[in-house]
């Protein structure tokens, strides 16, 4: 094949692309720069006009609501990736590695993902009869008589958005660790055990740094999920905890675009910032 | 040989998967420094053989011996038998370095880190694979990595190396060149070799003494030119693929199959009566000649060229097909007519019998 001809090939192929780009180009750069513009716009009371201004921003940073919110986002983020990740890298490795038979592996992933077919909210309102001052699991400690007092921190406390969110997010970290557990071949743990390696230093050397960009992608998943959420927060803090999610609906809903903005602004900061430090730790090209 | 001089010895190891049995009281032992080659079909066992020896699979019965001491129950990581992997399960994130050091970083015997890189490049040298330390595993070739999985046995100085068809994997110019390598690295160490295979060739090529097993059970084990001129039962001059076999009677000194009757000197005992001329014994003639010995008419069917020799195809009345090697260098291969019938003649004296009247 000729060069010339290479290159109307190619040429041809890249008009596969074109709807994605229209696609993207409409709902996702157009709207990320209006943001970035709306953010400086200037905002009165009930008015807003397109006058550049900072005035925003520096009543963002100014303010202990929206930094404080800032850094709830962060420690809330950080809490529940590393729940998600405590408990779903066992399940993960019990269920990509552990389980010899893929049907039986299938079968429990598909477990993992039952709470799904019901809607978020009400995965999320569920669990107000469990942690509530009369909920399920105060009545159960009572009853077998560990606690006499009922735990009232269990709900519309910060620990209760952690619980939430830690089970609703929880799958997803599972998911892709256990992808790439269960592609490590069996025969290169043997390998390792038959040079003297023990489980534990096989773990390390082997099956973890193999497993990792699953982690990565399953933290990546979490860490977008988490970051943007407001209803979990919503639902279950009473209104206590206050995420940059939460902001941006308050401020939507009485109609201060502007903050609003900033907010979302410095929340897609955020989040690009993580992803990339996530894709620092592994090469995903090599894994695709 | 007894069990002073032997390196290992497998003592009626019984080994069961859902009631089929992969391996039935089997007893096997190789003495030290030996170059052991363990023939079988596929499904006869031999993997799970080596895997249970290696300590991967726990026998359901019998026992297992490394250098005099029952390791029955020891976990493979304990054992100190090493194992190369047919599709050499190298670790994927390392390098070449890492990945021959491994035993030694994380095995179950401490070793010092300059030990370590000392004997590292030492065995990296010996397998031929100067320079190319700080690969990652996927950068190499095939080759490459058979010797990678090799060193990375090797270095941690087992007494006893078992090898899961280990050339298989390779291309067929790689896989001789391989052979000779294998060997030849083999006697510099002073090991004992156990090496699994399903090839005939590669068997008879690579094994001071061969072992076919058949169905879970040892059918022949001896020195592989033994093997070649005495295969004990019809199965192992089956599994040699050098051997036309034809079913028929053996009685009163006599075989009668589809070549007629044919007087038997030698018979070896077996539980079937099979007649067996080896693919290079048989000479053909046309259908008009009148040859002294047995004689087969059987159709030409093809040839096919095989570099040193050309192998004839026919097909015997009753659909048998019946394989002639020609040696080229016995001089040029006669030119045969497809669909025509030929005589296909032996001397009775080359015929291997097997038969229930056998010795």
């Amino acid at each position: 094949m000729s060069d010339a001809s290479v290159a109307a090939k190619g040429q041809g192929a890249s008009w596969l692309i074109l709807p994605g780009i229209v696609w993207m180009a409409l709902f996702m750069v157009v709207p990320i720069a209006m943001i970035c513009y709306v953010s400086f716009w200037t905002q009165t009371t009930f008015n807003i006009s397109s006058t550049p201004t900072l005035a925003s921003w520096k009543q963002f940073f100014a303010s202990d609501t929206y930094t404080g919110a800032l850094w709830t986002t962060v420690r809330i983020w950080l809490i529940v990736l590393a729940t998600t990740f405590i408990i779903g890298y066992p399940t993960a490795l019990f269920v990509g590695l552990f389980v010899k038979s893929k049907t039986l592996s299938t079968v429990l992933l598909v477990i993992c993902v039952i709470p799904f077919w019901t809607s978020f909210l009400i995965r999320v309102l569920a669990w107000r009869p469990m942690l509530g001052k009369e909920g399920a699991i105060n009545i159960i400690l009572m009853k077998l008589h560990i606690i006499s007092q009922p735990i009232e921190v269990l709900l519309f406390t910060e620990l209760s958005v952690i619980i939430g969110m830690s089970q609703i997010y929880c799958v997803f970290m599972v998911g892709p660790i256990a992808f790439m557990l269960g592609r490590i071949d069996r025969n290169i743990i043997e390998a390792a055990r038959d040079l003297g390696a023990g489980f534990g230093r096989i773990f390390w050397k082997i099956i973890f740094p193999l497993s990792l960009p699953g982690v990565v992608v399953g933290a990546i998943f979490v860490s977008v999920m988490v970051l943007g959420e407001f209803a979990t927060s919503g639902a279950l803090s009473g209104r206590k905890v206050n995420l940059l999610g939460n902001i941006i609906v308050t401020q939507v809903g009485s109609l201060k675009w502007a903050m609003a903005s900033v907010t979302g602004v410095i929340l897609t900061v955020v989040m690009g910032l993580v992803i990339a430090a996530f894709l620092r730790i592994v090469d995903l090209k090599q894994e695709l | 040989m007894t069990t002073q001089t032997a390196i290992f010895r497998i003592d009626g190891v019984t080994k069961s998967y859902g009631g089929v049995k992969a391996l039935d009281a089997v007893t096997l032992e190789a003495g030290v420094n030996e170059y052991l080659s363990l023939l079988g079909p596929s499904g006869s066992g031999k993997t799970t053989l080596l895997r249970v020896i290696a300590g991967f699979e726990v026998p359901d019965s019998g026992r297992v011996f490394f250098q005099g001491r029952d390791i029955t129950n020891l976990p493979a990581h304990e054992r100190g038998i090493g194992f190369v992997f047919q599709n050499f399960a190298l670790f994927p994130h390392l390098t070449v370095r890492q990945n021959v050091a491994f035993g030694m970083a994380h095995g179950a015997v401490p070793v010092s880190a300059q030990d370590t890189a000392q004997r590292t490049q030492a065995v990296i040298d010996m397998v031929g694979l100067k320079g190319m330390e700080d690969r990652g595993v996927d950068q190499i070739s095939g080759g490459q990595r058979q010797r990678v999985a090799l060193a990375r046995t090797l270095v941690m100085q087992p007494k006893l190396v078992l090898l899961d068809e280990p050339l298989g994997a390779l291309d067929a110019n790689l896989r001789g060149r391989m052979r000779n390598e294998l060997r030849a690295i083999r006697e510099r160490m002073g090991v004992t070799f156990l090496h699994v295979t399903g090839s005939e060739t590669e068997a008879l090529a690579m094994g001071d003494s061969v072992v076919v097993l058949d169905r879970g059970r040892i059918i022949q084990r001896g020195a592989p030119d033994d093997i070649y001129s005495h295969p004990a039962s019809p199965d192992v001059a089956h599994f040699l693929n050098r051997f036309n076999l034809f079913d028929g009677t053996l009685a009163g000194g006599s075989f009668t199959g589809a070549f007629g009757t044919v007087g038997v000197t030698n018979a070896t005992r077996a539980p079937r009566d099979v007649y067996a001329i080896r693919y290079d014994r048989l000479r053909v003639v046309p259908v008009s000649a009148a040859p002294t010995g047995p004689a087969l008419k059987a159709t030409y069917i093809a040839n096919e060229y095989l570099g040193s020799s050309v192998m004839n195809f026919f097909e015997t009345a009753d659909g048998k097909v019946v394989e002639v090697e020609h040696h080229l260098s016995l001089g040029a291969p006669e030119t045969y007519e497809p669909r025509q019938d030929y005589l296909l003649t032996w001397s009775p004296d080359q015929a291997i019998v097997f038969g229930r009247e056998g010795k």
